[in-house]
């Protein structure tokens, strides 16, 4: 008998079941706003505009897909804004204009800065078992003071390379073919797709399918002989990664650091890490989608901007989303628990 | 009978000083920080500059108690949104005092609703529908800066605070700070409200154990909603004590509070997962780190320091506490 | 007794080889005998089956042999030389696998993933995939054809979920394989496809030791059985020497010849004629309690519920408690119907829950005795705000005196008391309430002789002293042989017997509780 109402109301069904997926309802309206978008901007479609769309979306990309990362495993990064910070203040402080040779070790110590910065996180959140709401908070502001203490006020020197990182026409000394090459795929798409690539290559490993299995449940995954804690430290690694790759970005746009450009990008990576339908809870969700949710969230913001709504009520109106994509999902399982 | 009864006062006087080691252990704290501090920096002992500490401290000490409210409750409990609460609320009212008593009340009214509704808000949302504190409430604090913005955008700020509130507030008697005249009040009925009344113990209760709590007939997501309730109106209400210090409203005014309370409450020894803790701890917690502050100030480290040292202070402290509890 | 097992076992002639073989083990928990000698031989090929009533010791048994606890004293020979396992890693290592009860299972992972999980095998750095769904397609076509492999767990039935976890220990090609009442879940069909793939299994060369609490299941599918009794092993049957008797299996497992002097019981025997004080009924149907389960409880009665431990008991006394969603219960307390939605309706109809597991759901360990013992009064809708301290700390020594609670003072954390002490502790927190029904599950569970005596002997002059009725559920059935004046036997959400007066003895309730079909 129950099959066969199943049977017979399946589109409906089939719809709802649709919609109800968060990672469907984040595409619907990743293509909704889309079309909003590119209905309100004249020039869309064209190379210079798509370029500029790409840029301007970059950073909040890159730390959103390290925030899934870190999600997933269970955990969550409030020191992610100001990780990118930090980066930002090391690199322009390392690196010396009239010296190239500089570069190279701004990206080392940089680096090696980033994989010490995601070590500490997962020391916390994997090994001491702190929540990491209150490990990452600690460091976030940990962070924040270093950054401060090398950079009190924005500035620093930046080699001219490091341009390469942001646009790839206004670089001397590149052979030709790179640089056309950088007119059509700019280096923000390729600082992306390096990301993409480390978590699918990641996602292939037995890192990757328990930093699943340990976000989801982790006692059935240390009982199944996972090591829990080397896994949150692994999740909170790639994090770091895809949050250097940002900062080189930031720096070759901007060529300067800045303590304070990061903070306010934690909350939006979180966001759109929730908007991308990846549960907080962890387990669940694809670290793809919080490129969506990135998408979504900068598509609102240009859309305010078309609507010639002040610029005032972007906090307002991507506080009022998080709360509204968590909150949706949250309230359809508690009726379906009452029922 | 009368042995037992004797044998449980003796106990008593060995097992209450444990209930007051954390205490002790800041105040300890506190005192090494002022020999250093005042072995290297000139001035750091005196008594306007310890007094002026306290002040600052003060600040922190209110939004504590806001935060230990939550957190005491568990369910991993935290109020981000603090320090939008109060700029808002002083944003809003300045405009309404200007810098007259007889619109106070009205003041007092709107900063008692809004608080409300915020923390209505915050409070239905993680604790009915369960969702995430920490996210429910950084959102919510970036809604009430958006509102904030919103309100200020192309014009400038007007009104000032409420002759009293500035008195309250800013003022010194002598050279005591005003704002330890409300303070000191706030901690007794805080201490009394939480060691004394049904309602401190529910809280402490649903925050050692939910599930206990439940099985003795208390509503435990009421009791969490309406600590988030508590806890915005509290806020709220700082806020208008706030705008009395400053004078004026600015955008920015609450938020630099927000890392100091929720540090306060940590070093203060009130567990983050709940369930116990003391608002004495949370007062000394707070003055510790103004203390701290003015001493990496004085020594030229100025902000940065002042992060740094917060974030490995915390840091640090939650890695004892998480030792200590693995021990177990 | 145990001269039953044979020295070297024989098969139509050809010589089996003995896998394991455990000689008087021993294990305690904190002071408590939970393995006094235990004797367990597993060989190649065969299914050995662990009987026992609750308590008696066979799971401890399969715990220790897979690692999860170590043995206290005694010997485990696995394969010619004896082992010392630390913990449940090292004995898979070895290739013993234990089948946990859905704790080994990622919601968020699919059937196929959850099957290798622990254990997956890769080409270069990367996972091989094809292989691990190769794997897990050909084990769960055998228990449960048309499972898709790659749906998520957590869309799964409990009995599906029960499967897979037997597919993910049987992935591990284990040479003793343990399953612990792994057909609690599963429908009919399922345990016949289980059979018949374990029997496949033994016949490849796999060990594999059985535990279930339905006989006709263990009488079925095993080639000898083990039968065990408080903690020891008492008998040995190999089916292919003496005929499948379960009368004789049954016995065994009560201790039917057991000498013991018949007990003094005094009754409630007028119980027909005390006041009617409690009627249930159970409204809605769940997984645990079965739609329109019923029974009265008189005045000054002490009901037991025995059965086996999982049949629904301690929902039922949580679902009285106001406290299980999911349960509706029409309850009549005196002849008036009333509404049990939440445990503070309940607790306001004088119907007081002790729950089970006091550290998890009775107790604030690290507040004061105090507090805990002041705390149900607080969410009393009429309480005053601030609490009268003195008369409360007066209150509470009374009742330390009356139940004899042992403790440092009342400001001590209550972590620092002994088990029985913390028990009455939560027993004592209800004592100043209007009481008209005592729920009790498993109170005695984890409690040393003196306080379990103590504290039933209270509750036992409560009933009588005051005529409010008690509802007991204990695991132990000794305890309900002696304390409870009437015993319901509960089998999978449904009352199957009830014993009166003299019938009520440990021997009669165990029993019954297993001769359920």
């Amino acid at each position: 008998m129950e099959v066969m109402q199943k049977r017979t109301v399946f589109p409906v069904v089939f719809l709802r079941n649709a919609f109800l997926q968060p990672e469907t309802s984040g595409l619907i309206m990743f293509g909704i706003l889309f079309g909003i978008t590119a209905f309100l901007q004249k020039n869309f479609f064209e190379t210079k505009s798509i370029v500029r769309t790409i840029n301007s979306c970059a950073p909040l990309v890159l730390l959103a897909m390290g925030q899934a990362v870190v999600v997933i495993s269970g955990g969550i990064d409030l020191s992610s804004g100001a990780a990118l910070s930090l980066f930002t203040c090391i690199l322009t402080t390392v690196m010396k204009q009239n010296d190239p040779i500089t570069g190279v070790y701004a990206l080392l110590v940089t680096f090696l800065v980033a994989l010490g910065t995601g070590m500490i996180n997962g020391l916390g959140i994997g090994y001491l078992r702190i929540p990491p709401v209150i490990v990452t908070f600690a460091t976030s502001y940990a962070w924040l003071g270093i950054a401060l203490f090398l950079r009190p006020t924005p500035g620093g020197e930046s080699v001219p390379w490091f341009r390469v990182f942001y646009n790839m026409r206004v670089v001397e000394g590149i052979p030709e073919t790179l640089r056309v090459f950088g007119t059509y795929i700019p280096p923000a798409l390729l600082l992306i797709i390096g990301a993409c690539l480390l978590w699918y290559l990641v996602s292939k490993t037995r890192v990757g399918r328990y930093i699943y299995a340990v976000g989801s449940n982790i006692e059935s995954a240390y009982v199944s002989g996972i090591n829990t804690g080397k896994t949150q430290m692994f999740a909170c690694l790639i994090n770091a990664i895809c949050i250097f790759l940002a900062a080189l970005f930031f720096v070759g746009q901007n060529q300067t650091g800045d303590a304070r450009m990061g903070g306010p990008l934690t909350l939006r990576s979180i966001a759109a890490v929730v908007v991308g339908g990846i549960a907080l809870a962890g387990g669940r969700g694809s670290v793809y989608m919080a490129i969506v949710g990135a998408l979504i969230l900068n598509f609102v913001g240009r859309i305010i901007f078309f609507a010639n709504i002040p610029n005032a009520y972007q906090t307002l109106v991507s506080g009022i989303i998080v709360i509204a994509a968590i909150a949706g999902p949250a309230y359809a399982t508690l009726k379906r628990e009452l029922h | 009978m009368e042995t037992l009864l004797k044998r449980a006062i003796f106990w008593r006087k060995w097992v209450v000083p444990t209930k007051y080691r954390q205490i002790l252990t800041i105040l300890v704290l506190i005192v090494l920080l002022y020999i250093g501090g005042g072995t290297v920096v000139p001035g750091f002992l005196s008594l306007e500059q310890v007094l002026l500490t306290l002040k600052l401290a003060a600040f922190i000490a209110l939004f504590g108690l806001c935060q230990m409210i939550v957190i005491v409750a568990g369910g991993s409990g935290l109020d981000l949104s603090v320090g939008y609460m109060a700029t808002l609320t002083a944003v809003l009212t300045a405009s309404v005092m200007d810098g007259r008593n007889e619109y106070l009340w009205l003041a007092l009214l709107i900063a008692f609703a809004l608080g409300a509704l915020v923390g209505l808000a915050n409070g239905v949302l993680t604790s009915y529908l369960r969702l995430p504190p920490l996210v429910v409430t950084l959102a919510m604090a970036d809604i009430l800066q958006g509102i904030v913005n919103a309100y200020v955008a192309g014009k400038a700020i007007t009104g000032r605070p409420s002759p009293i509130l500035v008195i309250l507030s800013a003022r010194l008697t002598g050279v005591f700070p005003n704002i330890l005249y409300v303070l000191i009040p706030v901690a007794f009925v805080a201490t009394l409200v939480f060691q004394k009344t049904k309602w401190g113990q529910i809280l402490f209760g649903v925050g050692a154990n939910e599930r206990t709590a439940y099985l003795c007939g208390i509503n435990v997501r009421k009791v969490r909603c309406l600590t988030f309730v508590a806890s915005s109106i509290l806020a709220s209400l700082i806020g208008l004590l706030l705008l009395g210090n400053m004078g004026i409203a600015f955008k920015d005014m609450g938020s630099n509070y927000v890392m100091p309370s929720i540090a306060a409450v940590v070093v203060g020894g009130v567990p983050l997962s709940g369930g116990g803790g003391n608002y004495l701890g949370v007062i000394l917690g707070s003055v510790f780190l103004q203390a701290l502050t003015n001493l990496l100030t004085a020594l030229g480290l100025g902000d940065a320091g002042k992060w740094l040292g917060f974030g490995i202070i915390l840091f640090a402290m939650l890695s004892i506490y998480a030792s200590n509890r693995q021990r177990r | 007794m145990l001269g039953a097992i044979p020295s070297t076992l024989f098969e139509k002639g050809r010589k089996t080889l003995v896998v394991l073989e455990a000689k008087g083990v021993r294990k305690y928990f904190g002071g408590v005998v939970a393995l006094s000698d235990g004797n367990l031989r597993c060989c190649q090929g065969r299914i050995t089956g662990l009987l026992g009533a609750n308590g008696s010791g066979k799971s401890t048994m399969s715990k220790i042999i897979a690692g999860v606890y170590r043995p206290d004293g005694g010997e485990i020979w696995y394969k010619g030389r004896q082992v010392h396992y630390r913990n449940p890693k090292e004995a898979r290592k070895d290739g013993i696998a234990l089948v946990f009860q859905n704790l080994s299972l990622v919601p968020d992972l699919t059937v196929w993933q959850n099957v290798v999980l622990g254990m997956e095998k890769s080409r270069g750095i990367f996972l091989d995939d094809r292989e691990a769904k190769e794997i897990s397609r050909r084990i769960l076509k055998r228990l449960l054809p048309g499972l898709d492999v790659s749906r998520k767990v957590y869309e799964l039935s409990p009995g599906e979920k029960q499967i897979v976890e037997i597919a993910k220990a049987i992935a591990e090609n284990p040479k003793l394989l343990i399953l612990d009442e792994p057909t609690a879940a599963l429908e009919q069909a399922q345990v016949r496809n289980l059979f018949a793939y374990m029997r496949e299994l033994a016949q490849s060369g796999v060990a594999i030791v059985f535990t279930s609490h339905r006989l006709w299941e263990v009488m079925e599918i095993c080639d000898d059985v083990t039968i065990f009794r408080n903690g020891a092993t008492v008998a040995y049957i190999d089916f292919a020497r003496e005929a499948k008797d379960p009368e004789k299996i049954v016995n065994y497992i009560t201790g039917e010849a057991k000498e013991n002097l018949p007990r003094e019981k005094e009754r409630l025997r007028e119980r027909l004629s005390s006041e009617t004080l409690l009627r249930v009924r159970i409204q809605s149907r769940t997984k645990s309690l079965q739609d329109g389960l019923s029974f009265e409880l008189g005045r000054g009665e002490i009901l037991g519920i025995g059965g086996l431990a999982g049949q629904g008991q301690s929902e039922l006394l949580y679902a009285l408690a106001g406290s299980h969603p999911k349960i509706r219960c029409e309850v009549e307390m005196s002849g008036r119907k009333i509404l049990v939605r939440c445990p503070q309706d309940a607790i306001q109809n004088g119907i007081l829950l002790v729950p089970g597991d006091r550290q998890q759901e009775g107790l604030f360990l690290e507040h004061s005795v105090y507090s805990n013992m002041i705390f149900p009064k607080l969410g009393l809708p009429r309480h005053p705000t601030l609490i009268p301290e003195r008369k409360y700390r007066e209150e509470c020594m009374d009742v330390v005196q009356l139940l004899s609670i042992k403790l440092p003072g009342l400001d001590a954390p209550v972590n620092t008391l002994s088990g029985g002490n913390q028990q009455k502790v939560v027993v004592g927190k209800w004592l100043s309430f209007n009481v008209q029904v005592f729920l009790l599950a498993d109170p005695a569970k984890g409690v040393d002789i003196g306080a379990k005596r103590d504290l039933y002997e209270y509750i036992k002059r409560l009933a009588r002293e005051q005529g409010i009725g008690v509802l007991l559920y204990a695991s132990d059935h000794e305890e309900l042989a002696h304390y409870a004046d009437r015993v319901i036997i509960m089998y999978e959400g449904r009352i199957v017997a009830t014993l009166l007066g003299e019938d009520i003895t440990e021997e009669a309730i165990t029993a019954a509780s297993v001769r359920v079909r």
